[in-house]
């Protein structure tokens, strides 16, 4: 008996003893300002700090304030044009590069290549790209080929959502384009190759066998894509700075903004729940669907 | 079954493969090729982009007059340190979790299943103001601490080491080893894969990391290259040859690190979207 509780608890201390140094991190740097953040969000508080109680104010004012949900909408606008394109093209290029052919390792590295550069740096080549007058790489394109126009990608309130939804599926398609290639490793030849005997043709084989297989790739890569995608704001940032005007500036960059540049940091953390709240549902959503699969 | 025919459809969808590939690499190419290039000289068509003259002069003047070095530094520095710490401290975590049984093993699982539902992106001013409270903004520990604190690597290695056999585990235990010996020879040995996995992540996602160092590096020195950048290339508004050349400088590295570990990432991907 005592020996047996002797067990238990010299257990509980070793597991403790394993578990602390993480545990002291994520308490400090994930869990406490999840609290601190509701805390700050009933006072009006300064970067100097508190400066005075005023309740649910924050979050009366900013529902109804017209640049948080002008904010919120350009972060919605960019997940709605960027999801959708990005799950198209990296299904593409996997199925190009999963393709037999001598040069399939060679397209996987190039198509994956983007993603490894920073934020920095894709975002100066959308910039650099696209500047107008032959000075950008496309511009000088057009008028090398004998078009005349001036195309402002980043002035135009259309084009600049291409613009940046362009950058940012260049920049990140290799990845889902991977997660692609290792679920249709996963479908076995057998299917191809009976189905080839009953007389289907590749693309009849492509639709009937490849596209409802990836069926639950495609749904975790549109969460994944989902949660990303609101969390928007470095290449944003970089490239238009929220511009022209504010016809970009998504949620997070209109937080830091509130908080640092105008110095109303309560007002911040309330807005941040609006995000966190996003952000919660599909991370459930996820996590019930990893479960799922798992069984 | 042997692919005999080749078909129309064959070549025109191989065509479309590398098309891509060019498209793809077109900014990367140019990015390189202008860092090659003399400051101010007149492009009047395109393939002149990609043509010599050649010259080196532009990396010799980023390297005089820019904090690349010491940005670079700092990255690597972070990133590494990061990816270290970060391997101690969650395989120890995970280990604890998997393979001790003790009273609050699934509360804690649980404790930190919630930290995956925590985005940091939606915490960053409470954060801050923590940070600042700790004394962290504008130090290397600021930059270094609350990137350890995601339990998201916990979580999928702790899913890893539960299916390492406990018979090798019991045996040892009666051979007289403690759990620190288990840890050593047979957990971390065991999990090497996933725990290589991890750590090029890790090292990747900090190397390139922007949110939070935008927040908690204020002084230049303390830059990583992500920040470095944008304020190099804010002091030229017409040429592109130097900012090409500091785009270029940061992104060497990691392509180097992509190719010697394009084997292990490729699989990592596949493991970090499993476990999402």
């Amino acid at each position: 008996m005592s020996t047996k509780r002797r067990r238990i608890w010299r257990n509980d201390l070793v597991a403790l003893a394993f578990l602390l140094p993480f545990t002291v991190l994520y308490v400090v740097f994930t869990i406490y300002p999840v609290g601190q953040g509701i805390y700050m969000s009933l006072f009006r508080w300064g970067l100097m700090g508190k400066q005075g109680y005023i309740g649910a104010d924050n979050y009366a004012r900013f529902l109804g304030d017209r640049f948080f949900w002008g904010a919120l909408w350009n972060t919605t606008k960019f997940v709605l044009y960027s999801t959708p394109t990005i799950i198209l093209l990296s299904l593409g290029l996997a199925l190009l590069a999963n393709r037999r052919s001598p040069l399939k390792r060679l397209y996987r590295a190039a198509y994956f290549t983007p993603n490894l550069l920073s934020v920095s740096v894709i975002s100066f080549l959308t910039i650099y790209m696209l500047q107008p007058y032959g000075m950008g790489f496309i511009s000088n394109l057009m008028k090398t080929l004998g078009m005349r126009e001036d195309v402002f990608f980043l002035r135009d309130p259309q084009l600049v959502w291409v613009s940046i939804v362009g950058a940012t599926a260049w920049w990140t398609c290799g990845y889902n384009m991977m997660l692609y290639i290792s679920a249709l490793q996963d479908i076995p030849d057998q299917l191809y190759e009976a189905a080839a005997i009953d007389g289907a043709s590749p693309s009849r084989q492509l639709w009937s066998i490849t596209l409802p297989l990836l069926k639950p790739t495609t749904l975790l890569i549109l969460l994944l894509q989902l949660i990303a995608s609101f969390k928007v704001f470095a290449q944003i940032r970089l490239i238009t700075n929220g511009g022209p005007g504010n016809a970009t500036r998504p949620l997070i960059q209109y937080i830091y903004e509130s908080a640092f540049d105008k110095n109303r940091l309560g007002y911040a953390a309330a807005m941040s729940y609006a995000l966190f709240l996003i952000l919660v549902v599909l991370a459930l959503i996820q996590l019930w669907m990893t479960r799922e699969t798992e069984r | 079954m042997t692919n005999k025919k080749t078909s129309l459809g064959g070549i025109l969808l191989e065509a479309l493969a590398v098309l891509c590939m060019v498209l793809i690499l077109i900014p990367v190419v140019w990015m390189v090729s202008m860092s090659l290039k003399t400051e101010g000289q007149q492009i009047t068509n395109t393939w002149q982009y990609f043509t010599p003259p050649y010259t080196l002069q532009n990396y010799s003047t980023i390297f005089q007059t820019s904090k690349v070095l010491i940005w670079m530094w700092n990255s690597l520095f972070v990133a590494l340190v990061v990816t270290g710490l970060v391997i101690v401290i969650s395989t120890m975590a995970a280990f604890a979790l998997a393979k001790i049984p003790f009273r609050f093993s699934k509360f804690m699982y649980f404790f930190f299943l919630m930290g995956l539902m925590v985005p940091t992106e939606a915490t960053i001013v409470p954060l801050f103001v923590t940070a600042n409270r700790l004394g962290l903004i504008d130090t290397y520990q600021g930059l270094i601490l609350p990137a350890l604190a995601g339990s998201m690597n916990i979580v999928i290695m702790r899913s890893f080491f539960r299916g390492i056999p406990n018979d090798l585990i019991e045996s040892a235990t009666i051979d007289g080893a403690n759990e620190m010996y288990i840890f050593l020879h047979i957990i971390l040995p065991l999990g090497r894969t996933v725990i290589v996995t991890i750590a090029i992540f890790t090292f990747i996602g900090n190397w390139n990391s922007y949110l939070w160092p935008y927040l908690a590096a204020m002084s230049e020195d303390l830059f990583t290259l992500p920040l470095g950048i944008p304020t190099f290339i804010g002091q030229y508004t017409q040429d592109k040859v130097l900012p090409m050349t500091i785009n270029t400088i940061a992104s060497v590295p990691i392509i180097i690190f992509f190719i010697v570990f394009e084997k292990q990432i490729v699989k990592g991907i596949t493991l970090s979207g499993i476990k999402g």
